[in-house]
Order: structure tokens, then sequence, then C-alpha cells
């Protein structure tokens, strides 16, 4: 278990990094490519309740100290608050751990859809946040797409992540709801 | 509930608070390191993507030979491929004497950085530069080109250095309007569908006479950027209930930039 969350941990720290030298899809109105959020969905739904809050934790700093610049003085997006932006959609895709561990493929995809879909939520909150902090609450098209956008990438994104994963999870000696490997 | 899961929601809420509760200049801190630490892959990457970036710019170089040799039916492929590579270091070298003209001429001390990656985050628009306190770069030192103003620094690591783009919306500088008393505030835009969005000036007065292709300067109110900087040009004026509102095309293509100055400040 400690060694395949230790590897989503890696994993998510290489996938913020990976991220600096994808370009926005300017097709997609500038939004971005997200792979840590498939990742660390893959983690709520199959880490015990306490490696679930560890990485909602780290992946919630990291994606701070990551993507927010931490301005002198009075800070508009604070480095931490993305740990409770990350906590509600992780607490969500743990209670479908069940329908995880019964380990059919369709479930899984459909899982992995689900997180895809929650992946918009991140940027809502995100933006509703920069919204408060200065005083200034307006939609357009293109905020529109900035926060629809990653999700719809991530339909095509998680499922990948998903597949690759379980494998991994295997190869590592964590297999949930599984008996264990002879 | 179980208590060990009692226990462990109770850990998760004391780490969350005593991380939000941390001081700003700590997370500086934090943030400078990570990007320290991470830097040798963002150098890496940034001259793979240069190397790379090159070899794009000469196959379109080779585009545009190609569309002139139709047109004079006269220049064969090999001499306007050798062509197409001394236009290429042409560039290079007057864009460098540009900014070494730049920095020569320049009244303050300036530290030259390349751009080493370009943060595709979805709120913010910042790049990473590749200089840091080693070089004498310290947090709110205005970040420019020989064309005008970048941004600003907001977090330093030991050779690396992350720079708020003058586009980004949190990032506010006071300005004046060559020719005239006209002072305002000028910031970016949330969210864009460009690298290079037009920048906004607020707090004009009503009845300013603002011409398109005015220039828009640095006021040097507050400290930060000294004043005279170029921002960009006026491109058009609207007078609203309570004030006057500009848009700006900014002074430096920041969709295209590689090499910056940092202006030194006497701390």
């Amino acid at each position: 278990m400690i060694p395949f969350f230790l590897s989503l941990v890696v994993l998510i720290f290489g996938s913020f990094v990976f991220q600096f030298f994808l370009p926005p899809v300017l097709l997609l109105s500038g939004a971005a490519i997200l792979f840590a959020p498939p990742l660390y969905f893959y983690g709520c739904l199959s880490l015990p309740f306490p490696l679930m809050l560890a990485l909602t934790f780290i992946t919630g700093l990291l994606n701070d100290l990551f993507m927010v610049p931490q301005a002198k003085g009075h800070a508009d997006y604070t480095a931490g608050v993305s740990i409770l932006v990350y906590l509600v959609p992780g607490l969500i895709m743990h209670g479908f751990k069940p329908l995880f561990l019964r380990h059919r493929w369709e479930l899984h995809w459909l899982l992995a859809e689900i997180s895809a879909a929650l992946t918009p939520f991140i940027l809502v909150a995100q933006y509703a946040i920069l919204s408060i902090e200065r005083t200034n609450f307006f939609f357009n098209d293109v905020i529109v797409w900035r926060i629809l956008g990653p999700g719809l990438i991530s339909l095509l994104i998680a499922p990948c992540v998903f597949f690759i994963l379980t494998p991994l999870s295997h190869v590592l000696g964590y297999r949930p709801g599984l008996p264990l490997a002879r | 509930m179980k208590s060990t899961s009692i226990a462990v929601i109770g850990i998760f809420a004391l780490l969350v608070i005593l991380v939000l509760l941390l001081p700003q200049s700590t997370k500086q801190q934090m943030q400078g390191a990570l990007f320290q630490w991470i830097s040798p892959i963002l150098r890496t990457g940034a001259s793979v993507g240069h190397e790379l970036g090159g070899v794009r710019g000469g196959l379109k170089r080779l585009d545009e030979l190609e569309r002139e040799n139709e047109q004079l039916k006269s220049e064969n492929e090999q001499l306007s491929a050798a062509n197409s590579l001394l236009k290429n270091l042409e560039s290079e070298v007057s864009r460098l004497n540009r900014a070494l003209r730049f920095r020569e001429q320049s009244p303050v001390k300036l530290i030259p950085a390349r751009i080493i990656s370009r943060e595709s985050a979805t709120w913010w628009n910042t790049c990473t530069i590749g200089c840091g306190s080693k070089d004498g770069v310290a947090p709110d030192m205005a970040v420019v080109t020989e064309s005008g103003l970048v941004g600003k620094v907001t977090t330093v690591g030991k050779d690396v250095s992350v720079v708020l783009l003058v586009s980004d919306e949190s990032l506010r500088v006071s300005v004046s309007i060559e020719g005239t008393q006209e002072q305002g505030i000028v910031s970016g835009t949330r969210a864009s569908s460009t690298y290079a969005p037009d920048l906004r000036i607020r707090f004009l007065s009503k009845t300013a006479k603002l011409q398109p292709g005015m220039k828009v300067l640095t006021a040097g109110a507050g400290g930060v950027f000294p004043s005279g900087l170029v921002i960009g040009t006026v491109k058009d004026f609207s007078a609203k209930a309570l004030e006057g509102i500009a848009t700006v095309t900014p002074a430096v293509d920041l969709a295209d930039i590689q090499d910056v100055f940092v202006i030194i400040r006497q701390q």
C-alpha cells in the first residue's frame, strides 16, 4: 500500500512538472491540460481514508506551490487553499470506493469519467475564491472554456490514467479488494 | 465513526490550518526552494524547446523562401537554405545587439536572464527565468525587455525566479499617459484566449482626451517599478459612470519573449 501511495505522490509531482511543458489548448480558449486530478482521484478511489487525506494534503499544497504566484504581503490565493478545494471532490470520489473494489473494467471506466466530470469543480472553486478576493465576479466564454475545457480533456485522459494505474498498483503489491497474489 | 478516523481527520485539519497560517514569506521561500529543485528539469526542457523552435523557425523560413522562389523563379533550393540559415543567425545577432545596447545605455543595473518556462496555469500568468538570489534578484523587482515592462519577480530561488507577468489581473501598476496629466492603474485580465492579451487602465478621469497610439508609461508610485518604463500604447478609451477606462496594447510581445532583464534595486 505504502509503495503505491508513494508512487502516486511521485506521479502527481511529475505531472505538475510536466505541465510546464504543455502549452494551453488555444482551440479551447487556452484551457490547460491537467494530469494531476485523474491521478489524485484514482488515489481517492483506491487508498484507505487516512492515505487519501494525506494525498489530498500533498496534491493541494503542490498545486499551489507550482501554479500560484506567492506574492509578497497579501496574496489573493494563498498556498494551502487548494487542499480544501481538492478535498471536496476527493471525498465524493472516495464515496465510490465500494464500486471501484468490484474490479470490473466498465465500472473503472465509468469512475474515470466521473473523475473527469469533477475536474471542473476544482477550477470553479479556484475561480470563486479569486473572484471573492478580488471583489470582481464575472463570466465570459473564455472563463467557461477555461473551467470546462480541462474536464473535456480529462474525459480522454482519465480512462487511460486509470487503466495504467491499476496494473501499476498490482505490480507494487497493492490489490485492494482482491485476494493476495501468490 | 472509528476513533482512528477521528484522529486522522484531526491531524489533517491541524496540518491544513498550520499551512494556511504560515507567513507569506515562508510560503515564498517554499516555492523558491521547489522551483530551485526542479530548475535543472526546466532548463533542460527549455533548451530542448529552443532547439525544436529553431528547427520550426528554419522550416518556416524555408516556406517563405519557397514562395520567393516561385516569384523570382531563379534561385535554387540549396542557395535558399543557406540564405535562410544566415538570416536566422542575423536576426539572432541583431536581437542580442539590441539587448546589449539596452543594457549598456540603461541608467539602472540590469541582470540578463532567459525565460526557462512559461506556466500554463488556468488563472495566473507567470513565467520562470534563469536567474535568482545569487545574481542579486529579490522579490518585487521589475522585469523588462528593451521594448518595455514584462512584470515583477514574486518568488526567488538560488538561480531561478518566478515572474508575475503584466498581463495578470493581480499585477497592478500605476501609470501615466505620455503628453497628458492623466494617471491610472493598469492591470491584465483574469482569463484570455491569447498569450498576449490587451491590458486595461482604470481610474482615469472621465474627460481624459486619450488618442489611440499614445504611450503608457509607469508612474513610479509604490516603489516597485521605476518611472518611465513603457507598458504599451493606448488602443481605445471609453468614459464610464465614475471613471475612464482605456485598453492598452502591451509594448512587449508576451507570447514571444525569450530574454529579459531584471532591474536590480538597492535593498
